[in-house]
């Protein structure tokens, strides 16, 4: 569940805030696409959102922690449950890719055999196993990105966020990264991803957050959280 | 080798930064034991003797000396008297009247008798020696003594001093470099700690790393700290009291040990210990210092 009551982000040394009392709300084990043109605050909402930063004003709740007041340890554990796909996907050039992947089942206190197991198994699903012994910087693009997504759904995350998690994809893994996204919320884990790829909007129809200037933009709203269905072309 | 859960330090200057600082603080810590072992010999020499000088103008000058030599020798606590001969008071008198050649003195001018009185403990000789020669004068080394404790005091806290200064040295160098990597692996550590990484566990590695660099940094500078040490012990031979241990075996290489060792054994054993954990005092300031840089900088993140 993600709850956010009047929120507003006012980076450092920042003149004016960049997401201006965002109300919005998502129930758990949801999808929503994060919808807006460039500079429109969607990266800003996905840093909140991952806990880079603690908004300047309101109220935030995220898988039922108040994230306003938590202490550090609290954020701490919550970051573990949440699993996210950058755009410049983040991965640490000095590890191998078996490394960065195990890393969230390893914070997690999990035994090697475990996370050697599930690490490979979501490798091997995204085609990038043979890659494991591999530093991310000997990689493409692709094969990168789907690293960043590997690591991202490791151990079942309860929140799963992404900021364009197939722009470097083909159509067919894109889609198969779609139909992930399908299983992950019926297992009950929500799924918000930003994206400027219309097509892929068209593809997989689903509620959607529009933003426009740091605010909510779309009208059509309940409680801010847009009700807009995309339309299959 | 473990599996990482948080970026390592990276530093190829921090062992030899360490290695220097050893090699300061244990020239610093030989520097303190040689001065202690100075000032105890001065003034264990100073405490336990006492200079009498009687002058050559004394009504029956030599008889008289003569008693109070015998009296002196019955005294107890008295464990030497020495009257000293015309040529060492010519020595002694040298910076104020020159070199004479002559062994009955200066023309028109009597040498005194100078007595070195060795003692134990602290008998009352000016009170003893003034009975039977009101006109000498009784000189207590152990006031010497006591200013020569207070130079060797002064130059002890001088030398604790320096090796204070070197410490603090160490743990800003070993701080600055820790820092250093980290801003380098800026990017490395925010993505282990927006994962879900607590702050000791990031900490605790770099700590470690940084620990088991200063080790080896201090394994080094003790290393080339050893020929200054034995070359300390070498000039501090002749203050050493006791025989060395000597060799057993016929072994060259045993004998060579044998033989480094029994240089190092007028060492003070104070000293070698302090020199000894030098590398581990060393891995503990690393370990200390890299834990609070680190934890200090991760409270900038959210």
């Amino acid at each position: 569940m993600i709850r956010l009551l009047n929120v507003s982000m006012m980076p450092p040394g920042v003149g004016q805030p960049v997401l201006r009392n965002l109300t919005l709300s998502v129930p758990q084990g949801e999808f929503r696409w994060l919808l807006g043109p460039s500079g429109a605050g969607k990266s800003s909402l996905l840093r909140l959102l991952t806990l880079e930063t603690r908004p300047s004003a309101g109220q935030m709740d995220l898988l039922g922690v108040s994230v306003s007041h938590a202490s550090r340890a609290t954020l701490r554990n919550l970051r573990r449950r949440i699993g996210f796909v950058p755009q410049d996907y983040r991965l640490i050039g000095e590890w191998t890719v078996f490394d960065n992947v195990a890393l969230p089942l390893r914070l997690r206190g999990a035994s090697e055999r475990d996370t050697r197991r599930e690490a490979f198994a979501v490798l091997e699903w995204l085609d990038v196993a043979h890659l494991a012994d591999k530093r991310p910087g000997t990689l493409s693009g692709g094969e990168q990105q789907r690293t960043a997504i590997a690591r991202a759904l490791i151990g079942r995350p309860e929140l799963l966020l992404a900021d364009e998690p197939t722009n470097a994809l083909e159509d067919a893994q894109a889609r198969r990264l779609l139909a992930t996204f399908q299983e992950l919320i019926e297992m009950g884990t929500t799924v918000i991803v930003a994206t400027h790829n219309e097509a892929l909007v068209r593809e997989a129809p689903a509620a959607s957050i529009i933003l426009q200037d740091g605010t909510i933009a779309n009208t059509d709203s309940q409680n801010g959280i847009s009700t807009r269905r995309v339309e299959r072309s | 080798m473990s599996a990482p859960v948080s970026p390592g330090l990276r530093s190829g200057s921090l062992p030899l930064l360490v290695a220097l600082m050893t090699l300061l603080a244990g020239l610093s810590l030989a520097g303190l034991a040689g001065v202690q072992t100075l000032a105890e010999s001065w003034s264990g020499a100073a405490r336990n003797a006492t200079t009498i000088e009687i002058p050559s103008d004394t009504p029956q000058f030599a008889d008289r000396t003569h008693t109070l030599v015998q009296t002196l020798n019955k005294t107890p606590d008295v464990t030497a008297v020495r009257e000293l001969s015309i040529k060492e008071v010519q020595t002694l008198l040298a910076p104020w009247l020159g070199q004479v050649s002559d062994s009955a003195g200066l023309p028109g001018l009597s040498l005194p008798a100078v007595l070195i009185v060795a003692h134990t403990g602290t008998p009352d000789l000016g009170t003893i020696v003034h009975d039977v020669l009101p006109e000498a004068v009784v000189e207590e080394d152990r006031r010497w003594g006591e200013r020569l404790n207070g130079l060797g005091s002064s130059l002890i806290a001088c030398a604790w001093l320096a090796v204070s200064l070197i410490a603090a040295i160490a743990v800003l160098s070993v701080g600055m470099t820790v820092r250093r990597s980290v801003m380098a692996q800026r990017k490395s550590v925010e993505i282990v700690h927006f994962l879900g990484a607590g702050d000791l566990t990031i900490s605790s590695r770099i700590a470690g790393r940084a620990a088991l660099l200063s080790l080896a940094g201090g394994l080094v500078g003790l290393l080339l700290l050893s020929p200054v040490i034995t070359m300390l012990a070498q000039k501090l031979t002749p203050f050493s009291h006791g025989a060395p241990p000597t060799a057993s075996s016929s072994n060259t290489w045993d004998v060579l040990i044998a033989t480094w060792w029994s240089t190092l054994h007028v060492l003070p054993r104070m000293l070698l210990e302090e020199l000894g954990a030098l590398p581990l005092i060393a891995a503990c300031l690393g370990w200390l210092t890299a834990q609070t840089v680190v934890l200090v900088w991760l409270r900038r993140l959210p």
